[in-house]
């Protein structure tokens, strides 16, 4: 093995292992689906010499390259999110669903399907096409904020009164979601399933567009907080002490996570477990430094949604089944079984 | 001075927790903080390292608290507080390197290494911290603690909240002759809490007790360690026995007013 | 570039298109796969969505998945030369995208009323080359639709109708205005007795009891769905009591299709008549 004293893997080897892994996923993802396509077709495709099949170009770099790269954003902002959640929480539960952050940032976007038409048209004329991601964007940093809030409030016993401040919020956001599509048309309802139940179904070059400088950026600034974030680890006064500014610490990480989140639920709706599993796996492997963990975080992350969603397109072709649903059905047991070999969180 | 405090007041909803304390320390001096629970050691210290709002002047290294960088003052002034939980898998060196400055990331910092030998747990160095034990993580957050200021020029000040409470006392005598030996040499101005008086008597060199939030006696030890002080702070009897190493000894008595009947009722009953 | 494939596609493709025989059919909704059957064309289909699960015969062909929720690839691999789909179907995106891959997507609208129903068997017949075979469906049903809608015409009050929709195991949705099962109440000269509401929701017990029909439709998806145990304020209703009442499946009763008689037929044979409905309103 190539563990090292403390009995975690060595950093270079885990990069190449990971990196390898993440081209390996690349390379299924695009190259597999309910279309058949070769590699030799694929190769002919990307050498930009075919155009004697056009469907097969039109398949590769309208469709499975854009949800390849959405995919891939996708789990790595999730995780990335996670991740920095956890470290501001001390908390290895805190995760972008469970303290209720996603369902904040689907119900502000379901409330501008809803009521776009009506109460909210000015938000519509404001922003446009941007409309549902920056909404997106705003309920998830005003859930991360609420939740910091009280969690916060508790003192020493943040752990349980975040987790049940999460359930609360969740809650409160199912039910103002449900009233929303108590109200909807049936065209609308169409729209918001996909919010709940999460796809990359229909990802393209737009969507692409539209969230990936939101995710980029999110999984770039992250790293920056990678220090204060270690001494979070310690709790919030040692920051002081260390000589950071925890209020700008907290501030920087909730907004990293309110633009990632938002833009992730905005482009592909609501994707569980990712953010929860993903850097848990990393820590267990490489250690809790958030310099480790931030980087690892997103390739892991970017790789596991990808391969959930490679798996979702073939198991029940020509259907697809819903990414999400997927990702709980592979994260679920794979966490359960982290669980009972876990020595330390 | 490179610590002054004036006229300090504290209020914890509604309630004043310390009230009009004045103190300071000096470079090199070991300053100790008796009391019982309660008595707003812990508020004071608190306070002191900016953790939570007062009234009052608290200047540091001859600079106002509030005007401080904060990464500047990470580097003159470093806190221990009385306890940190770690949930998270970081290796004790790890955490030590949280205290250093960035430029050693990455390689070899030898005060780190010099730090963990010092504070015996250069052995544990790739252990995870939450598998420790109390007095192994209390030692580790002291190395980190001190790793913060330990090569910085100048004055500086250390905050200790019962640094030696879960050391056996053979740890406890090498963690206290370690940091009197920084404030000696080095120059560090200390202020610590502890709770165990013959440990205060033997590194400190003043000491003040406080009661109800306030300061009730302030001095050397002999001057503070009487049996009439600690009766009226504590309500606890003591033989006080001066030792021919300067300081001295404090013996317990049992609490509350002279016993003539045993407490125990059992015993009662069968008497 | 990319973007720009969709017309080099077509001009590719359409010549291929025409020339290929037999044509390659995906229908992406129930009441189109019906009609699809009911022209005897169902060796043209390659495929059909989950909605599509009348007749039985539907079972032995893919599911490409839910007419709401189409998957690109999973459509484009069965090689379809034509899909043929309403306006329900989504997403959207994924439609163009079919489109600019060369499939032939065609989006009927819904058809609320028995001449929309007709018209959307004679746009089929069209799309699939075979208008005569659609003309003579569309004549005998139009025949059979008028003998049913003479009789419901010669009562003179609108009988009122509760109409309910079981989905789930205990989802009953009530059915309000501009539903199908509001279209259908009209083609047989009914009214909805729940006014006011639109689109399906949530029954509401009381509301059961105040809406005092004439007489009771339950659409189930599935047979067997709705169990009368579990809502007795409507077995206290007197329209139940009186047998007033039709519990069938809701496919037949909501899909406009082929079916569309029979569905009218079995509402109307349940509705009370002139004597008994005076006497209600009295």
């Amino acid at each position: 093995m190539i563990r090292d004293a403390t009995g975690r893997f060595g950093y270079t080897p885990s990069l190449v292992v990971v990196v390898s892994a993440a081209a390996v996923v690349a390379l299924v993802s695009v190259s597999s689906g309910a279309y058949p396509l070769s590699v030799a077709d694929i190769l002919r495709v990307l050498a930009g010499r075919d155009a004697s099949d056009p469907v097969a170009s039109m398949v590769l770099l309208d469709v499975r390259l854009p949800r390849f790269l959405l995919g891939f954003l996708v789990g790595a902002v999730l995780s990335v999110s996670g991740a920095l959640l956890q470290g501001l929480f001390r908390n290895p539960l805190a995760d972008p669903g469970l303290i209720g952050v996603s369902a904040g940032a689907s119900l502000a976007a379901i409330a501008v399907i809803v009521l776009g038409g009506t109460w909210l048209g000015g938000w519509l004329a404001l922003f446009g096409e941007w409309a549902l991601p920056v909404a997106a964007f705003l309920g998830g940093s005003a859930t991360v904020l609420l939740a910091w809030r009280i969690a916060h409030r508790a003192g020493q016993s943040a752990v349980a009164t975040l987790l049940l401040a999460g359930i609360a919020i969740n809650a409160v956001a199912g039910a103002a979601t449900g009233l929303l599509t108590f109200y909807a048309t049936d065209d609308e309802l169409r729209s918001l399933t996909f919010w709940t139940m999460g796809s990359l179904g229909h990802a393209g070059w737009d969507e692409l567009l539209i969230g990936a400088p939101f995710m980029v950026l999110a999984i770039l600034v992250a790293p920056w907080l990678a220090r204060p974030l270690d001494a979070f680890l310690l709790g919030e006064s040692v920051v002081g002490h260390l000589g950071y500014r925890p209020d700008r610490v907290k501030k920087a990480a909730i907004l990293v996570v309110g633009l990632g989140v938002g833009a992730a639920v905005a482009v592909s709706g609501l994707i569980g477990f990712v953010g929860l599993v993903v850097p848990h796996l990393v820590r267990q492997l490489l250690g809790a430094s958030h310099r480790v963990v931030l980087p690892f975080s997103a390739l892991v992350g970017g790789t596991l949604l990808v391969a959930a969603d490679s798996l979702a397109r073939v198991v029940v072709a020509p259907a697809e089944l819903p990414i999400g649903l997927m990702m709980a059905l592979i994260g679920g047991p794979f966490f359960l079984g982290l669980l009972m070999r876990r020595k330390v969180m | 001075m490179v610590l002054s405090v004036r006229n300090l007041s504290v209020s914890l909803g509604g309630t004043t927790v310390v009230s009009d304390i004045s103190l300071s320390v000096a470079a090199g001096e070991v300053l100790m903080l008796l009391g019982p629970n309660g008595a707003g050691k812990s508020t004071l210290l608190k306070a002191v390292s900016g953790e939570i709002s007062s009234t009052g002047r608290i200047v540091v290294g001859g600079c106002e608290l509030n005007n401080w960088e904060p990464s500047q003052l990470a580097r003159r002034r470093a806190v221990m507080p009385q306890r940190v939980e770690v949930n998270f898998p970081l290796t004790v060196e790890e955490v030590i390197a949280l205290g250093r400055p960035a430029v050693f990331r990455g390689c070899v910092d030898p005060v780190v290494q010099k730090l963990m030998e010092a504070l015996d747990i250069a052995q544990l160095r790739h252990r995870l911290v939450p598998e420790l034990s109390g007095g192994e993580q209390q030692r580790l957050q002291l190395a980190r603690v001190l790793g913060q200021i330990i090569d910085t020029p100048g004055q500086r000040v250390l905050l200790l909240d019962e640094c030696t409470s879960a050391l056996d006392p053979a740890h406890q005598q090498l963690v206290l002759e370690f940091v009197q030996r920084l404030a000696r040499e080095q120059g560090v101005g200390v202020l610590a809490i502890v709770h165990d008086l013959n440990l205060a008597a033997q590194f400190a060199d003043r000491l003040i007790i406080m009661r109800e939030g306030r300061c009730f006696h302030e001095g050397c030890a002999c001057e503070v360690l009487t049996p009439s002080v600690l009766k009226a702070v504590y309500g606890y009897r003591a033989r006080v026995i001066p030792l021919p190493e300067g300081y001295p000894v404090i013996v317990p008595l049992g609490s509350g007013p002279v016993q003539r009947a045993p407490s125990k009722p059992s015993c009662r009953q069968a008497s | 570039m990319m973007f720009r494939l969709g017309p080099f596609v077509l001009a590719v493709l359409l010549p291929a298109l025409v020339q290929a025989d037999p044509l390659r059919v995906i229908t992406a909704d129930g009441a189109i796969t019906e009609i699809v059957y009911q022209l005897g064309m169902e060796a043209r289909l390659v495929a059909v969505d989950t909605t599509s699960g009348y007749p039985p015969a539907t079972q032995s062909l893919p599911k490409i998945g839910y007419l709401r929720a189409l998957p690109f690839e999973g459509v484009l691999a069965m090689k379809p030369d034509l899909l043929i789909t309403s306006e329900q179907a989504a997403p959207k995106k994924n439609l163009d995208r079919l489109t600019r891959a060369g499939v032939m997507v065609e989006t009927l609208p819904s058809a609320w009323s028995p001449e929309a129903a007709l018209a959307r068997i004679r746009s089929v017949g069209d799309l699939l080359g075979e208008p005569g075979r659609a003309a003579l469906l569309v004549t005998a049903l139009e025949t059979e639709i008028r003998r049913v809608q003479r009789s419901a015409s010669a009562r003179e009050r609108r009988p009122k109708v509760l109409f309910m929709l079981a989905a789930g195991d205990h989802s009953v949705m009530l059915a309000g205005e501009g539903t199908a099962a509001s279209a259908l109440l009209e083609a047989v000269n009914a009214d909805n007795a729940v006014s006011g509401v639109m689109g399906y929701k949530p029954a509401n017990r009381e509301a059961i009891l105040a809406s005092q029909p004439d007489a009771i439709v339950i659409a189930e998806s599935t047979p067997g769905q709705f169990d009368i145990d579990s809502w007795p304020e409507l077995a206290r209703l007197q329209a139940w009591q009186a047998g007033h009442r039709l519990v069938a499946d809701s496919m037949l009763l909501l899909g406009f299709g082929p079916r569309l008689p029979q569905a009218m037929a079995a509402v109307n044979r349940v509705m009370p008549s002139d004597a008994r409905v005076a006497d209600h309103d009295s």
